[in-house]
């Protein structure tokens, strides 16, 4: 294991040494024959949901999990995302390439929107004034006929480059994991920035990152539009994939909940956990689909579960596993140093 | 920890694998259904215990039917996975789904595309049939019969002068405004009165006495429960004669009204495509088998649609020549989807004949075009029901010229 | 020398209880000063006023020539004023390396964004930040611990990292609130040893509340008492040790002078 560990290291940092964004390079290199492995199209079909759930549980991860602000409002973000590109689609004939950047413009604008309250509310009173908003938007999304009311909103065409026609999960998968990779990229340079280390601060002690120069709302701000840019490209994604149809009962608190799941089992705070967790709670829901009715139960039970016993979920694991070995050789550093440190003195003494 | 998410995925893929060998001799098919509430398991159940009832008889040409049954809880998402799955990894001959419209219209593409036949148990929008999907044929009414038949059956039956009284929540201002220009378009009339009130209107008297002076064939009320069953009362006391129907709008399904109006009730009539009231020996067995195998004493129409759907599948089936192996597995979706087209009609717990073709159509689709209106006997806590009529609509009925 | 702060008449009540009436105080560049008083005298609030996490009643606070009364804290901390907690409030999940960066926040030379387009840009910058950081915390004697979880060190190197954070910010103004507080007598020693380093090694005006006295009376160049919200006396150390009214308001008068003296004295 040690081993291992220390072998993907080195070459990590070998690529790294080539130029910086190497490592993104040879992932992309390294997913793209992942649908020829797959056995079936059903496969190759929960690739592309996985893909889609990474970069909307990446999102989600930036705002609660860096910035710590805690938000059910998500969702509804998601749903936001998919139906500005679904009208666009659908009602103006819109191609995806003009859809996609308008419904992450409109879902970073609604992200605002739902930030703004974190600037009074906190923890619990955030959260519910955060599930108002997502409970508006579903109810409003059900009653307006424009959208397509109960009966959603179908017909959403598939993207196009040139005659070439993601119509198919194969195809699909190649525009969705690259736009994946791309998201997932993004976030690893912000949040190993100052910015994520701004959102950080704000999520550990607002006050003390005020005082350290941190402008919390406009920080909070940031977190909140910036998740809300990942919820409206998994959103514009989800819509435009085979069948092209979006409904709101595909946006409900049951979907914040496995999302929520996923970042939190995945672990908060943790890009690499929030990615484990999309994979790991697509795969779980897929393989227990025949016990549908005690799924909800068991996610919520894993939720609690997680929270009191691995409160940072597997990526605070691994992280854990790393940070203790650094400490263990920092401590026996300074040990030896003080050692080294008294045997001079008593040298020196006699 | 590393090590156990290796192993969890290793699992799934085995999984995976293991689901994938496939026993060639058995007929696949999946259902999806909405499986959440009582009944919806109840209707998953019995699609179930149907095909175990064929298997137990010998099956379907000495071929076994293996039945995979998944819940969508409604949603279009778990639906189209659902429906990837069974076509792609199990790679079943015939899939069933959905209950829920909204579930079963992306489906439909997801059929079309895969080339898979798809039978519909529940879902009425009128949509899913209008795609032009080859593939894709409905046991239940079209919402674009149901959208009609009241006003054919008024305007044929019971007369032209209809007064209106309906509230302004939204069922009851569509449901009121819709009769009102079908009763245009199919004999060009206009109402004799027509008043919209609030949603929690409780005194109707006084557009009650104006629509007496007008003598009308009819007073339709389209309103919430308690505003309607207080319609219906007040109609009686401001002596509107018994000989003006009472019409409404399917509110008057649930059970609180007949309560809430007693005998004011009688006469309103609200439609179906099956009623437990109906006293063909074949319904009656039907009522009891149900009520013995899940202790459900009201059979709705739900009910009766799944178990015609089994009926409609296995005739076809029968009629299919299947080869079942992996390199017939295109041949055999085509035949059984043929086989299926070539229904004609079969009479079952529906109130009329179901049958198919093979346009591409929604004449083709909509199998089912007969609906049943469900009247009042009997008012209060108690009330009873009879079907008051059968009305076998036209085929082309609601289509867009 | 010239005024780096001014305070000029700031009030503060919270509901009926006044703490702080009627304060001035003037703080020159460069100078090493000392604010002490018992407990409840005002001396946080103080600190929190001037850092702008209250919004003061009345009066002023200027700053290096501008008006900063009522600004927002993180606009006072870009101005040049930094602070410490007297309950630390360290970012405890982040890294010691990452608790002294944060603190170079209104110092960094990138936007928001600029990490996911600007790569060799802000990979140079945050070396940079990195690399000085790095030099912070061998003065601060955290270099080995760089990469550890600041909750996982003790107390004493909290306060450290506490006093790193202050002074990665760059401010012309530290303000530090107990910073000898839960420290052994050794880290003591050891920490007043850095506050006298600071001024010269990075020129900084530093006003320092603590209630070990030793700390204020062998480093500060001048000291300002208060007691009840009120400025009470103001001077050298020497000076404010033998005014009347700062034993008396310190102590009670249980105790006589010459005990008063001895206690001060540490």
């Amino acid at each position: 294991m040690n081993a291992l560990v220390q072998k993907s290291t080195a070459s990590l940092d070998a690529l790294k040494r080539i130029h910086p964004l190497m490592p993104w390079f040879a992932s992309f290199v390294l997913l793209l024959p992942l649908p020829l492995l797959a056995l079936n199209d059903y496969q190759i079909y929960l690739l592309n949901v996985i893909c889609i759930m990474i970069i909307l549980a990446t999102g989600l991860n930036i705002v609660k999990g860096f910035c710590g602000q805690v938000t059910v409002g998500h969702v509804a973000l998601y749903a936001i995302g998919a139906y500005t590109s679904g009208v666009l689609s659908v009602k103006f004939g819109v191609p995806f390439w003009f859809c996609l950047p308008a419904a992450i413009a409109v879902t970073m604008l609604a992200g605002a929107l739902v930030g703004i309250p974190s600037f009074r509310l906190e923890g619990a009173y955030l959260a519910l004034a955060t599930l108002g908003f997502a409970q508006s938007v579903e109810i409003y999304i059900r009653v307006t006929n424009y959208l397509g009311s109960a009966s959603g909103l179908g017909g959403i065409a598939p993207p196009s480059i040139g005659n070439f026609v993601f119509y198919d999960y194969f195809r699909y998968y190649y525009l969705v994991m690259p736009f994946m990779l791309i998201a997932v990229y993004a976030s690893f340079a912000i949040l190993r920035s100052a910015t994520g280390r701004a959102f950080m601060a704000v999520r550990e002690d607002a006050l003390s990152a005020a005082a350290t120069g941190v402008n919390v709302r406009r920080y909070k701000l940031i977190a909140f539009m910036l998740s809300a840019v990942y919820a409206g490209l998994a959103g514009s994604l989800f819509a435009h994939m085979v069948p092209g149809y979006v409904h709101p009962n595909n946006f409900t608190v049951i979907e914040m909940v496995t999302l929520l799941l996923m970042v939190v089992l995945g672990g908060i705070g943790n890009i690499w956990g929030g990615i484990i967790g999309a994979i790991l709670v697509t795969i779980i829901a897929d393989l227990t689909r025949d016990f549908y009715f005690y799924q909800l139960l068991m996610f919520g039970l894993v939720i609690v579960g997680t929270v009191l016993f691995m409160p940072k979920g597997i990526g605070g694991i691994i992280d854990r596993y790393f940070v203790s070995k650094r400490f263990v050789a920092a401590r026996e550093k300074t040990a030896e140093q003080k050692r080294a440190e008294a045997a001079a003195a008593k040298s020196g003494e006699s | 920890m590393k090590r156990h998410i290796l192993g969890l995925t290793a699992a799934a893929l085995a999984s995976s694998v293991a689901l994938n060998s496939l026993s060639a001799a058995e007929i696949r098919v999946g259902a999806t259904m909405r499986m959440i509430s009582e009944n919806g398991q109840k209707y998953g159940e019995m699609v179930q215990d149907e095909f175990d009832a064929i298997n137990a008889a010998g099956g379907i040409n000495g071929h076994t039917i293996k039945l995979s049954l998944l819940n969508d809880e409604c949603k279009s998402d778990k639906g189209v996975a659902n429906a990837n799955k069974f076509i792609h990894q199990e790679k079943v001959h015939l899939l069933i789904g959905s209950t829920c419209s909204s579930v079963s219209l992306p489906i439909v593409d997801v059929t079309a595309q895969a080339e898979v036949p798809q039978i519909i148990p529940h879902s009425t929008n009128h949509q899913i049939t209008q795609k032009g999907s080859a593939w894709v044929f409905r046991v239940p009414i079209s919402a674009r019969y149901y959208k009609g038949v009241v006003a054919k059956y008024v305007g044929d039956k019971v007369g032209k002068k209809i007064a209106y009284l309906y509230a302004s929540d939204a069922a009851a201002v569509s449901d009121a405004e819709g009769l009102q220009s079908q009763m245009k378009e199919l004999y060009g009339v206009d109402p004799v009165y027509s008043a919209q009130v609030q949603e929690k209107e409780i005194d109707f008297r006084s557009h009650l006495l104006k629509i007496k002076a007008l003598s009308p064939d009819a007073i339709f009320i389209a309103a919430l429960q308690e505003p309607m069953a207080r319609a219906l009362v007040q109609s009686y006391e401001v002596g509107l004669p018994a000989s003006v129907k009472r019409l409404a709008n399917s509110v008057a399904s649930n059970a609180p009204v007949p309560a809430m109006a007693g005998d004011a009730i009688k006469g309103v009539f609200y439609t179906a495509a099956y009623s437990d009231s109906d006293d063909r020996p074949i319904a009656k067995l039907f009522n009891s088998m149900v009520k013995q195998r899940y202790g459900i004493s009201k059979v709705d129409h739900d009910f009766s649609q799944a178990y015609d759907l089994v009926r409609i599948v296995e005739i076809a089936l029968r009629n299919a020549d299947l080869k079942l192996d992996d390199d017939n597995l295109k041949a055999d979706r085509t035949a059984i989807r043929d086989a299926i087209a070539g229904v004609k009609d079969y009479q079952g717990l529906a109130s009329g004949p179901i049958s198919f073709c093979a346009d591409p159509t929604p004449e083709c689709r909509d199998g089912n075009r007969t609906v049943v209106l469900i009247g009042y006997k009997k008012g209060g806590e108690d009330f009873e029901l009879g079907i008051l009529d059968r009305v076998t609509m036209p085929v082309e009925f609601g289509l867009e010229k | 020398m010239t005024t780096l702060l001014q305070v000029d008449s700031l009030c503060k009540s919270f509901g009926g209880l006044q703490a702080i009436k009627n304060v001035s105080l003037e703080v020159e560049d460069g100078e090493i000063r000392g604010l002490i008083g018992p407990n409840g005298s005002g001396k946080s609030t103080l600190f929190n006023l001037i850092s702008g996490v209250y919004k003061c009643d009345s009066g002023s606070v200027r700053f290096d020539g501008a008006d900063v009364t009522n600004w927002e804290p993180h606009d006072i901390a870009a101005k040049g004023v930094a602070r410490t907690f007297q309950l630390l409030r360290m970012f405890t999940e982040m890294t010691v390396l990452e608790n002294l960066m944060i603190g170079q926040h209104c110092h960094v030379q990138y936007g928001p964004f600029a990490a996911v387009f600007g790569i060799g840009r802000v990979a140079a910058e945050e070396k940079r930040l990195r690399d000085e950081m790095m030099e912070l915390l061998s003065f601060i004697g955290l270099a080995d611990f760089a990469e550890v979880p600041a909750s996982e060190m003790s107390i004493g190197q909290r306060r450290l990292l506490a006093l790193g954070r202050g002074i990665a910010m760059k401010p012309k103004l530290l303000m530090l609130d107990e910073p000898a507080a839960g420290l052994s007598p050794v880290n003591v020693d050891n920490l007043m040893s850095i506050m006298v380093q600071l001024k010269k090694r990075y020129g900084l005006t530093v006003i320092v509340v603590e209630h070990i006295l030793k700390v204020v009376m062998d480093t500060c160049e001048r000291v300002t008492v208060l007691d009840h919200g009120e400025k009470i006396a103001e001077g050298s150390p020497a000076h404010v040790r033998d005014d009347h009214a700062v034993i008396e308001a310190y102590l009670g008068r249980e105790m006589d002078d010459e005990e008063v003296r001895a206690a001060m004295a540490g």
